[in-house]
């Protein structure tokens, strides 16, 4: 029974129940809030995988920017089924909120104090030549030796895409 | 990198979220929740692009998945965009209601 096992399996229940949660939720908003935890469950799976950078730009693009986004528009429409929401008001919720905090805290303390196992370095892509002399330190190298090397053109495509996407926004977003 | 666990799981576990999104897509009436369950489904393919890339120790498919999440987010902007200036006009954003161009 492995770490690496132990946090898989527990990723995945939580993963999976969170997912469950974005598509039964009455509520949009809750549903919003599910996908986040969906998002920063996946983020874990690729820092298991080894995957650092990925990790880091999915929280920061896609539970920071796009859910945003996201929250913003769906707080902004009305839902279509006007339900009376229950107003349940968990009274221990703000006591289990703060031991949660304290045990986040103390846990991200103690990794930083004792060192995170570092993993082997990682390979750049096989399909690149220029890949043969890349460092061997660190995974975001071979990240940044494939995007400039070997996949620039579809990078500097996808820089034109998000202009596009500006344009279409602004175009839907204003008033007739 | 050494893996304890073999790649089946994290590609049933992408399969998993993937069912889950198009579940999502099929019973909901609401764009926006439908919207959210194609996000669920960009990001099952991720995981198993990264997965892959690790067990295949190649950085194409972390660069795979960096234009995937790009993607999404043009995709994202521009459909709010959208189902704004729908419920601007209808007040009402149920996708039953949506027929007008049915043959």
């Amino acid at each position: 029974m492995t770490p690496e096992l132990v946090s898989f399996i527990v990723l995945a229940i939580a993963s999976t129940a969170s997912a469950l949660g974005v598509i039964f939720f009455k509520n949009a908003v809750y549903s919003a809030l599910s996908l986040i935890l969906t998002l920063l469950f996946l983020a874990m799976f690729y820092l298991l995988l080894g995957a650092m950078f990925i990790a880091v730009v999915q929280i920061l693009i896609y539970a920071g920017a796009i859910m945003v986004l996201f929250l913003f528009v769906v707080t902004m429409l009305v839902p279509e089924q006007t339900e009376d929401a229950l107003r349940d008001y968990i009274p221990w919720q703000r006591a289990v909120a703060g031991i949660l905090g304290l045990v986040l805290v103390g846990g991200l303390s103690y990794l930083i104090f004792t060192g995170a196992n570092t993993t082997a370095p990682k390979a750049v892509g096989g399909s690149l030549q220029a890949a043969v002399n890349a460092p061997q330190s660190g995974n975001i190298e071979a990240f940044g030796q494939a995007l400039f090397h070997g996949f620039l053109f579809p990078f500097e495509v996808t820089s034109l895409l998000i202009v596009i996407a500006i344009l279409g926004a602004l175009i839907f977003g204003r008033r007739a | 990198m050494t893996h304890s666990i073999p790649l089946s799981a994290y590609l049933i576990m992408s399969a998993i979220l993937f069912s889950i999104g198009v579940v999502g897509v099929l019973i909901r009436r609401n764009p926006l929740i439908i919207f959210m369950s194609i996000e669920l489904m960009l990001n099952a393919v991720n995981l198993s692009f990264v997965a892959l890339s690790s067990y295949l120790d190649s950085a194409d498919g972390q660069m795979f998945v960096f234009l995937v999440l790009t993607v999404a987010a043009a995709e994202v902007v521009v459909g709010l965009a959208l189902i704004v200036s729908i419920f601007r006009t209808r007040r009402n954003i149920d996708v039953d209601e949506m027929n007008i161009l049915r043959g």
